[in-house]
């Protein structure tokens, strides 16, 4: 079992890591969690989660742009490969969960995946049913998955229409999740006129906003 | 440039003084649902999509010339698969898987053949119709981050830009060098005199990169794919700087883009900024919300070109009214005739 002193340098290794995307350390890091006694989903809210808020606010102030976010996205799944597995399972059972997708007739996914990245920094279950994805199946995954939130992505003009349409099906089937929207030409507006409960205007903004939106 | 002497781009572009603020506005997909093509033809039959471009435009009477070109350009170029877009909700080509997996592909990866890869041979047949049309020949290809994102996929671009900076270099390389390859292929059949090239580059935006990795990586080959051009004695280059890219247009600026290019902006560049620039050397165009054509009220699609009008009207080299990316095909049909309108209302020049 690691002192606290220990713990804590674990938890600033981790952050660190994170935010200045070092892979490496990030592992040795997360091994160190395993191997000296650490509470896992501690080592990722205080380490791991608090180093992507970092990464967010990073990128909000314009220091940090996709690339960087990218190469700390690397750094944080690789820790959460050797971490997740070691969760215990009523811990998972708390934790919100959340259908992520780009809409139908767009294959475009840079945001959608930085925004899971986010998600799944925060602790989140994130099911990412990827791009392209044909509308009825947002409906399929929130039934099945008794998701808490569904979050919809479009680049294109044309496919953000879809967005709107998924909205209804998810009504029409008297289903509740919190629905996000984001995506380039997207704004709060168009967002509340669609009748999503929240909008982020990029993936630092998700947590925080998803966080505000929900039910 | 064309002899048409009543288009007044190419008036424009002459050095000419014009009577009104040409409108060209940028439409694809939503010529073919104008005449009642499919969207894909657009880019899949240079036969219609010449024709549906030209009614479109003899309908609403807006100036300009039909182009032929899409903005994942590069994957299909250098061997990807592309898919035109059949769907309800698809716009443009895409394609699913780009044509370079790894870092180790990049080092072995060639040129291809211009005269029969990818959508070349289509812009070719394109371009043989404009010219026989007497309209100005063009050819439109994205820019070189552009290629190398649609010839890798953008996020392994990113993160060679910093994982992989000579791997970066040597994409970029090949996508200058494609450019040029391809301009020399246009000049060599149709001359230069009327040969325009278009360049897109959305994937520069500053919400995707940096200004310094811009500046470092990209602008070097950008500026010599365009001295290349200009180097066949092609005099203009239209180059569309798309989406958020406030903090490139320093670097932009040292880009040559002919005497003079035309510079077009989508609105997330405010056009007095987009002056400032590039005002004394460029044709300044945009830069109305394309989601605002897709989704706005005509009132709105009016005010807003309206105010474009009154910002930009008196750029010293000119300017033209345009959306500030494609217009979206969706787009209710009168939304463009309010633009049309807008132009035609308060676009005039007092004669001196």
């Amino acid at each position: 079992m690691a002192s606290n002193e220990r713990t804590q340098e674990i938890m600033r290794g981790l952050y660190d890591a994170v935010v200045t995307f070092d892979e490496e350390t990030c592992v040795k890091f997360a091994k160190a969690v395993l191997e000296e006694g650490v509470n896992p989903s501690d080592a990722i809210i205080k380490g791991l989660a608090l180093g992507m808020e970092k990464v967010g606010s990073l990128y909000e102030k314009q220091e940090y742009f996709v690339p960087e976010l990218l190469m700390c996205s690397d750094a944080l799944y690789a820790a959460l490969e050797i971490l997740k597995p070691h969760i215990k399972v009523e811990e998972q059972a708390t934790k919100l969960k959340v259908v992520i997708g780009t809409v139908e007739g767009d294959i475009h996914d840079i945001g959608k995946n930085l925004v899971k990245m986010m998600y799944e920094a925060a602790g989140w279950t994130v099911n990412d049913l990827g791009r392209d994805v044909k509308l009825d199946r947002f409906v399929e995954e929130i039934e099945r998955t008794k998701a808490d939130v569904i979050a919809l992505s479009a680049l294109m003009t044309t496919s953000m229409l879809a967005i709107p349409v998924v909205i209804k099906k998810i009504k029409a089937h008297n289903l509740n999740p919190t629905i996000m929207v984001g995506g380039a030409p997207l704004t709060r507006d168009i967002a509340k006129q669609y009748g999503a409960d929240g909008y982020a205007e990029n993936c630092g903004m998700a947590v925080q906003e998803t966080i505000k939106a929900l039910k | 440039m064309s002899k048409r002497s009543s288009d007044r781009v190419s008036a424009l572009l002459e050095g000419q003084s014009i009577d009104r603020v040409p409108v060209f506005p940028f439409t694809l997909g939503f010529c073919a649902r104008n005449v009642g093509y499919p969207i894909a033809s657009i880019y899949s039959d240079a036969h219609k999509s010449f024709q549906a471009q030209l009614w479109t435009q003899e309908m609403y009477g807006y100036d300009g010339w039909p182009q032929y070109g899409y903005a994942s350009y590069g994957a299909w170029e250098f061997g990807a698969e592309i898919r035109f877009p059949t769907g309800d909700w698809e716009q443009a080509p895409a394609y699913e898987r780009p044509p370079v997996q790894s870092e180790g592909e990049v080092e072995t990866l060639k040129l291809p053949d211009v005269k029969t890869t990818g959508m070349i041979p289509l812009a070719m047949e394109f371009s043989k119709m404009q010219k026989e049309s007497g309209l100005p020949v063009t050819i439109t290809l994205a820019g070189v981050f552009t290629i190398g994102a649609n010839m890798c996929a953008i996020d392994k671009l990113c993160r060679w830009l910093i994982k992989n900076p000579p791997v970066v270099h040597k994409v970029l390389r090949l996508a200058t060098e494609h450019i040029s390859n391809v301009v020399q292929y246009w000049a060599d059949t149709f001359g230069v005199e009327d040969t325009l090239v278009w360049i897109w580059e959305p994937s520069a935006d500053n919400n995707i990169i940096s200004p310094r990795q811009f500046k470092e990586f990209i602008v070097p080959y950008q500026k010599e794919a365009h001295e290349k051009i200009l180097a066949t004695g092609i005099k203009h280059i239209i180059c569309h700087i798309c989406g958020e890219q406030n903090l490139n247009l320093p670097y932009w600026a040292e880009v040559p883009f002919g005497d003079p290019g035309i510079v077009s902006f989508g609105h997330q560049v405010d056009l007095t900024t987009a002056i400032k620039f590039f005002g004394d050397t460029c044709i300044v165009a945009g830069n109305i919300d394309p989601q605002i054509i897709q989704t706005g009220t005509p009132e709105q699609v009016y005010e807003i070109s309206q105010q474009c009008i009154e910002k930009a009207k008196h750029s010293p080299r000119g300017y033209i009214l345009m959306s500030g990316c494609e217009v979206p095909p969706l787009s209710p049909p009168h939304n463009l005739y309010m633009i049309v309108k807008a132009v035609n209302d308060s676009g005039w020049y007092k004669r001196e």
